[in-house]
């Protein structure tokens, strides 16, 4: 592996942060001194063997954080033609580049920032939050990503207040063999409402690359929270990412992650449901194809009693392209009351993709209703037939069933500006407009 | 005489490997409703089927020609392109894509040179709908999905009107329809019709028939038209059923009609 504690620190002393960061930073690090590269041995890579892949951490070096970035804050953005946002934060490599809010919601206390400049400007309650959801510990790139994280968004919406439109980050890769690795800590207050919603893109770059993220929710009682991430990245990018949502008392907390772009992806989404009453809806959509390999695990924790939990993920595979969804429901002992829910559905196009599907439950509560569904299969030729009686091509009565298949996700997004966003990134995707390795070039 | 839209031309047709359709001779010329009746399993939507080129209906002799072109080796959707329609016995649901959605990307396809953005089409659909009387809610919907009986012909019918073709064939399309509904549909069928265009009207039924009125009527058994003539013959058949055709085909009592293609 070419990173190195020396990166740990240098990261640190040009990011001029607090001591206690550091010192989280460096008890990180020595998890990874401890960790090796997971393999198939571990239940929680099973299906991810990074030999047949033929991954290995040694050709990354570490996205430096740039002493001349400047960041723009320009209030001229917010209104795109995709739609209106509540504020922006742009990150390019290490850096976050610009970052802008609405005037009206910081007047209402909202605070939208670089990570890295919070830790600074809010110390304390950067210091409350960080890493209380998202651990070192669970494994080498869990660890790797609370060493060397940098960039990143905090995003805080005080008590009661609500956010009409998405706030987005943008995180892009532009430069070939480095790793990046950013983190977006949310914090929404008791009663408050927001919309997050977080795109990863990389330009075309000549050797590959690895994003190693992680996204932090933390919704107070009674909150509405949502999340949707979109991954894009070209055909050369390892994406590792974590998303570790936590809801208190009574809070509504959804999630969507689109998943399209990247040699590889793995995502990891826990929703930990602390308090009574929290209503939690997990959505997942993926589209693979030219040999990506998607790894999806899944976690409903349900902690507080009464709670409901509701998952489906839906994918598709072209090409010999590979799929793993696990789902883990988790019921713990006074997590009475419990409804839970799991479904993951697989469409594989093609004879040589394959998509694998492994529930798990452990419940240690018997007041809990709990049931989940896992299917793959193929397109219906009756289908197919029936839209080209209509004069429609074969390829594009392919496409359209697709899209109906990702509908049933799709068509919940309750924000028109983000429904838009995900099926143009989706129709860019099934019309073969993405691009693996070998095909961006070197 | 106009040259015919369809003609079919010593047509056989086996699926899976069984021969259905035993040589089949027919002529549609330009404004012309031909209807063709016969018992269940007789062959009717094979021949629907053959004709549109549905895969693994293999035509091992004879051929399709419409307007003067064969279209035996021509894919289904590139028959659908150049005019022909199917009417579905048994419409496909298509779950997640809307009827509307659906419609414009068919008509795009069909009418390439004169394609529709979403309000130009919205429009256009409107007055289909207007015609056909038929409401928002079903074009909001997903294909036939959740539809009743009656819904999914209402649409079939509809999207007929909308892609507008030239040579027709409706399966079964006043099946499992209520009075109402018959009569809604059937006048839906004759509004789309006119002088330039063919139709073929696979009916059990000699109601239909009242409304969409035929200039032939054909018999359908065993995969072979055993009879044809005017509308009177569908009454005739309504009266007295397909057990007239046992002693002229030497079927023996207790044979079934339909088993004769084996
Ligand atoms: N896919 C298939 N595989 C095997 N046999 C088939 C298949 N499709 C149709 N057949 C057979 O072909 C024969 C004709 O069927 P077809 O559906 O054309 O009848 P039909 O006249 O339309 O009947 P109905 O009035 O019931 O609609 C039947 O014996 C049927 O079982
Ligand atoms: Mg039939």
């Amino acid at each position: 592996m070419s990173f190195t504690k020396e990166d740990v620190e240098q990261l640190s002393a040009a990011l001029r942060e607090p001591r206690w960061v550091l010192e989280r930073r460096l008890d990180a690090w020595k998890i990874v001194e401890d960790s090796e590269l997971p393999h198939g041995k571990i239940e929680a890579w099973r299906y991810t063997d990074f030999r047949r892949l033929k991954f290995s951490l040694d050709p990354f070096r570490l996205a430096a954080p740039q002493e001349t970035t400047e960041i723009t804050e320009v209030q001229e953005t917010l209104v795109k033609e995709e739609g209106e946002r509540g504020g922006y934060v742009v990150q390019r490599d290490a850096d976050v580049v610009h970052q802008e809010l609405s005037p009206d919601l910081a007047a209402q206390g909202v605070i939208l920032m670089s990570l890295d400049k919070a830790v600074v400007e809010h110390e304390e309650i950067v210091q409350e939050h960080l890493f209380t959801q998202t651990k070192p510990d669970d494994h080498l790139f869990a660890a790797l990503h609370c060493s060397l994280f940098s960039g990143g968004t905090f995003l805080y919406v005080p008590k009661g207040v609500s956010v009409s439109v998405p706030i987005e980050s943008q995180r892009w890769i532009d430069e070939g063999g480095t790793g990046i690795f950013p983190h977006s800590l949310i914090v929404v207050e008791e009663g408050a409402e927001l919309t997050y919603f977080e795109r990863f893109q990389s330009i075309p770059i000549p050797n590959d690359s690895i994003s190693n993220g992680a996204v932090e929710v933390v919704a107070g009682p009674r909150s509405h929270v949502g999340f949707v991430a979109l991954q894009e990245y070209g055909g050369r990018v390892w994406n590792f990412q974590r998303i570790d949502m936590s809801a208190a008392r009574d809070a509504v907390i959804r999630s969507l992650i689109v998943t399209l772009g990247g040699r590889f992806s793995r995502q990891e989404v826990r929703t930990a449901m602390r308090g009574e009453g929290v209503d939690c809806e997990m959505l997942g959509l993926y589209f693979a194809e030219k040999g990506q390999h998607f790894d999806f695990r899944t976690f409903q924790d349900h902690i507080g009693p009464r709670c409901r939990s509701d998952l489906l993920y839906k994918g598709a595979l072209k090409d010999d392209s590979r799929t793993v969804y696990s789902g883990m429901i988790r019921v713990e002992p006074h997590a009475e009351g419990t409804d839970a829910y799991q479904t993951n559905r697989n469409l594989v196009l093609s004879d040589h993709a394959k998509a694998d599907s492994k529930p798990e439950l452990e419940i240690l509560n018997n007041d809990v209703k709990c049931s989940h569904g896992a299917s793959v299969g193929q397109m219906n030729e009756e289908e197919i037939f029936y839209l080209m009686t209509r004069g429609i091509e074969r390829p594009q009565a392919e496409r359209l069933i697709v899209n109906g298949f990702f509908e049933e996700v799709v068509g919940r997004v309750r924000q028109d500006e983000i429904r838009q966003v995900l099926s143009d990134a989706i129709e860019h995707k099934l019309t073969g407009r993405w691009h693996s390795a070998g095909e961006e070039g070197a | 005489m106009p040259d015919p839209i369809l003609v079919i031309e010593d047509l056989h047709v086996e699926v899976e490997g069984k021969p259905i359709l035993r040589g089949i001779d027919l002529k549609i010329s330009p404004g012309e409703i031909h209807a063709i009746m016969g018992p269940n399993g007789s062959g009717k939507s094979t021949l629907a089927n053959a004709l549109m080129g549905r895969p693994g209906y293999e035509v091992t002799k004879g051929r399709v020609l419409y307007k003067d072109e064969d279209v035996s080796s021509l894919s289904t959707d590139e028959r659908a392109r150049k005019g022909m329609f199917l009417a579905f016995q048994y419409p496909t649901e298509v779950p997640g894509v809307s009827v509307v959605n659906f419609l414009r990307t068919a008509y795009n396809a069909v009418h390439e040179d004169n394609k529709l953005g979403p309000l130009e089409f919205r429009k256009y659909l409107q007055e289909k709908m207007d015609l056909l009387e038929v409401g928002d809610e079903m074009v909001n919907r997903y294909v036939n999905t959740g539809f009743s009986g009656g819904e999914r012909k209402k649409a079939e019918v509809l999207q007929m009107a909308v892609l507008d073709p030239q040579m027709s064939i409706l399966d079964e399309t006043d099946t499992g329809l209520d009075i109402d509904a018959l009569k809604e549909v059937s006048e839906g069928v004759v509004k789309v019709h006119d002088s330039n265009r063919g139709m073929l009207v696979i009916t059990h039924y000699q109601r239909l028939l009242n409304y969409v009125e035929p200039h032939f009527v054909h018999v359908l058994i065993g995969g072979r038209i055993v009879r044809s003539g005017g509308k009177d013959l569908a009454l005739e058949l309504e009266a007295k059923g397909y057990d007239q055709f046992r002693t002229e085909l030497g079927i023996p009592e207790g044979e079934e009609l339909s088993d004769q293609a084996g």
